[in-house]
C-alpha cells in the first residue's frame, strides 16, 4: 500500500446536473506508466484535472502519497502537466518556458541553467534554448512542453493527450519516446487518450473508461485479450462478437454449434457474448474449418487484407488474412478455442476478476 | 497593366478626398499674406507666430499633458476592468458588464459631456485641470477595456492552468503570464485612448472652465473669428508629427521581424552543424 502514489476513493464529481465521474476508486503506484482510455467524454480528462488540482472533487476522497489533497490548490501539488494544447508561454522563450517553474521556485541562476539544458538534452532540443515559442513546429512545442513539466521533477506527470495534434509518424516516434522517457526518468505517468493503439502500444497500465465509469483496469495484453464487456472488446482493437449460450464450462454454443473453449464459471445455458478477434482466424477451403462464411467486401490495407464475410446465420464476420481471397467465394474460418473468448452480460470488474481466478 | 481596374480609380478618388483639405492647410500655412483666398508668396511668418504664442505652446502642452495622463490611468482601470469581466462566472454578470460598458462607448460624447458638467456642479468640483482629465479618463476606459478583453479573451484557458500547475500564485500567474501575453492589446488601448483624448472636443468643452483650454476647443474658438493661419502652421507641424510616428512604427516591426529571423537562420545553422 505504501507505494500508492495516488488514490481516488469514491470520487464523484459533477458539473451543474450531469454527473461525469461516478464512483471513481483506483490506485496508482509509483514508477509505472498508466493510461486513461476512452472515448472523448468519458471523463478521463477530468480525472487529470482532479489529480493536477484544477477541478475538485464533489464527493469522494483524492490521496496523494497517503495524505487527502482534496482542495489542496494545484500550485501546491506535486504534479505536473502537459497539456493538449502545450499551453506554452508565448512571451517567453524556449528556456524561459522550461525555467519557469524552477524560477517560482527561486532556484539560483546557475543551477536553473544546468536544469533547464539537461531537460532539453533529454527532449532532443539541445541549442534551441533561445529560440521563441512561435518558430517552433508541433512536434518540437510538444518536446518544449514536457521539458517545462519534467524539469520540476514531478513525482506524477500527467499528460492529457499530448499527441493528438501531430501527424501519424511522429506520433508513433514520440510514443517510443515517451515510454523511453519514463522509463528512464522513473516517475508515474498518467497518459490519458482516446486512442486504443496509443494505450497497448505504451502502457504498463490501462483504464478503459466509459460514461464516468472506469469498466476495466490491466495489463494491455489482459484488456486486449480478455476484454469484460461488449464496450471494451469494441472499443479496443477490432472483434468480432456473436450472441451465444454457455451450454456448460468449456463449451459455448453459437452460430448453431457447439464449441470447444477455456472460459468457465458461468450457469448452465447462460446467454453470453463470444468475443473472436479478427486476426485469429485463418481462411481454409470449404468445409476444413468451424464455420462456412461467404465473402462480402476485401480491403488492402498494406500489412493485411481486411476481409468481411457472413455465415449462413447472417452473422457478420471481420477477418485480417495475409492471403487474399475473392468476393462471393465461400470459406471456412478456423480458429482454436483459446480464439474464443466468452463475455457476460452486465458483470463487475470484481466478479471477473474472481471468476478468472477460479480456473487460471 | 491588366490589373488597372476601375475600383483603382475609386481607390486614388477616396484618398484624394481625405488628404486635399490637408495639403491645402499644410500649403497656405507658408502663406505670406493673412488669408486663405490666394496664395500671395513663401514665408515662414506663421509658424515664427505660432513659437512666440506663449499661451498656444502652453495648450498645446496641457493637451499633451492631459492625453498621456488620462490614458495612462485609463489603461490601467480598463485593464483591470477587462480582467474582471473575463473572471466572471456567470454569463448574465459578464454580458451585463460588457454592455454597460458598450453604453458608454456608443453614446454620443454630447451626453456625456452635458452629463459631467451636471455631475461636476452638483458635487460642487470647480471646472478646469481636475474636470478635464476626470472625464478623459472616464470616457477611455471603455476604449480601453475593449481592446484588452478580445486579447484575454484570446488566451488558451490551460495556459493560466499551465502557471498554476508550474507552482505559480494567482499573483504571478497575473503579472508573469497574463499580463505579458496581453501586452499588445494592453498597449494598443493606451494609443487608442491617447488619440481619443488628443482629440476630444464635445467632452472637453462641457466641462473645461478656469480658462483651462485644451487644443481642439481653442482651435475652435479662434476659428469662430476666421481661421488664423497660425492654426495651419500649427496643423502642418502636427501632421508631420503624426506622419514620423507611423513611419517610425513601420520601421522598427521590419526591423524586429528581421532581427527574428536572422536569429532563427543562426540557430539553425548552429544546430545543423
Amino acid at each position: 500500500m505504501a507505494d500508492n502514489v495516488i488514490e481516488f476513493k469514491k470520487v464523484n464529481k459533477s458539473f451543474d446536473e450531469t454527473r461525469v465521474l461516478n464512483e471513481i476508486d483506483f490506485e496508482i503506484e509509483a514508477g509505472k506508466f498508466y493510461t486513461l482510455l476512452g472515448p472523448s467524454g468519458c471523463g478521463k480528462t477530468t480525472i487529470l484535472r482532479l489529480i493536477a488540482g484544477f477541478a475538485d472533487v464533489t464527493s469522494g476522497d483524492i490521496l496523494f502519497e497517503g495524505q487527502r489533497v482534496n482542495g489542496l490548490p494545484a500550485n501546491e501539488r506535486q504534479v505536473n502537466t502537459v497539456f493538449q494544447d502545450y499551453a506554452l508561454f508565448p512571451h517567453l522563450n524556449v528556456f524561459e518556458n522550461v525555467a519557469f517553474g524552477l524560477e517560482i521556485r527561486k532556484l539560483k541562476k546557475n543551477e536553473i541553467k544546468i536544469k533547464v539544458d539537461e531537460a532539453l538534452k533529454l527532449v532532443h532540443l539541445s541549442g534551441y534554448g533561445r529560440r521563441e515559442i512561435a518558430e517552433l513546429s508541433g512536434g518540437q512545442q510538444q518536446r518544449v512542453a514536457i521539458a517545462r513539466a519534467i524539469v520540476n521533477e514531478p513525482k506524477v506527470l500527467l499528460l492529457d493527450e499530448p499527441l493528438s495534434a501531430l501527424d501519424h509518424k511522429l506520433r508513433k516516434e514520440m510514443q517510443g519516446e515517451l515510454r523511453d522517457l519514463q522509463r528512464r526518468l522513473g516517475i508515474t505517468f498518467i497518459f490519458v487518450t482516446h486512442d486504443q493503439e496509443e494505450a497497448l502500444a505504451m502502457s504498463d497500465q490501462i483504464f478503459v473508461m466509459n460514461a464516468g465509469k472506469i469498466l476495466q483496469s490491466g495489463s494491455p495484453v489482459d484488456i486486449y485479450d480478455e476484454p469484460i464487456n461488449h464496450f471494451v472488446a469494441d472499443f479496443i482493437g477490432e472483434s468480432n462478437i456473436i450472441p451465444g449460450k454457455m451450454r456448460q464450462d468449456y463449451i459455448v454454443n453459437f452460430d448453431g454449434q457447439d464449441f470447444e473453449c477455456v472460459d468457465a464459471g458461468m450457469k448452465p445455458n447462460e446467454p453470453v457474448e463470444v468475443v473472436i478477434r479478427p486476426e485469429d482466424l485463418d481462411i481454409a477451403p470449404i468445409d476444413t474449418g468451424q464455420v462456412n462464411v461467404t465473402v462480402d467486401t476485401q480491403l488492402f490495407r498494406g500489412v493485411d487484407y481486411q476481409i468481411t464475410a457472413h455465415d449462413a446465420m447472417n452473422n457478420e464476420w471481420k477477418i485480417n488474412s495475409i492471403h487474399p481471397t475473392k468476393i462471393g467465394q465461400t470459406v471456412a474460418l478456423a480458429f482454436d478455442p483459446e480464439d474464443i473468448h466468452i463475455m457476460r452480460y452486465g458483470e463487475t470488474e470484481d466478479d471477473f476478476d474472481a471468476r478468472l481466478e477460479t480456473y487460471d | 497593366m491588366k490589373k488597372w481596374r476601375i475600383s483603382n480609380l475609386y481607390l486614388a478618388l477616396v484618398f484624394i478626398v481625405l488628404y486635399l483639405p490637408i495639403f491645402y492647410l499644410i500649403f497656405y500655412s507658408f502663406n505670406v499674406g493673412d488669408t486663405m483666398d490666394h496664395f500671395s508668396g513663401f514665408s515662414w511668418r506663421h509658424y515664427a507666430t505660432l513659437l512666440s504664442d506663449s499661451r498656444m505652446i502652453s495648450i498645446v502642452l496641457n493637451t499633451l499633458i492631459i492625453a498621456l495622463l488620462s490614458s495612462l490611468i485609463a489603461t490601467i482601470v480598463g485593464t483591470m476592468g477587462a480582467l474582471g469581466i473575463y473572471s466572471a462566472k456567470k454569463a448574465t454578470v459578464k454580458n451585463g458588464l460588457l454592455s454597460l460598458n458598450n453604453v458608454l462607448m456608443v453614446s454620443p460624447d454630447v451626453i456625456i459631456g452635458a452629463s459631467f458638467l451636471i455631475f461636476f456642479t452638483f458635487l460642487g468640483f470647480s471646472l478646469g485641470f481636475g474636470s478635464v482629465l476626470l472625464s478623459h479618463i472616464a470616457f477611455s476606459i471603455p476604449i480601453v477595456v475593449l481592446m484588452v478583453l478580445p486579447k484575454i479573451n484570446e488566451l488558451p484557458k490551460t495556459m493560466v492552468d499551465a502557471a498554476y500547475d508550474l507552482g505559480a500564485s494567482s499573483w504571478q500567474t497575473l503579472t508573469k503570464v497574463i499580463l505579458p501575453a496581453i501586452t499588445p492589446g494592453i498597449f494598443a488601448g493606451y494609443f487608442m485612448a491617447f488619440t481619443y483624448s488628443l482629440d476630444d472636443f464635445a467632452v472637453t468643452f462641457f466641462v473645461t472652465g478656469n480658462g483651462f483650454s485644451t487644443l481642439s476647443v481653442e482651435i475652435y474658438s479662434r476659428a469662430r473669428q476666421g481661421v488664423d493661419l497660425e492654426v495651419n502652421a500649427l496643423s502642418t507641424l502636427m501632421f508631420i508629427v503624426s506622419l514620423l510616428l507611423v513611419v517610425g512604427y513601420y520601421l522598427l516591426g521590419r526591423y524586429n521581424q528581421n532581427r527574428r529571423l536572422q536569429r532563427v537562420k543562426a540557430a539553425e545553422a548552429k544546430i545543423n552543424q
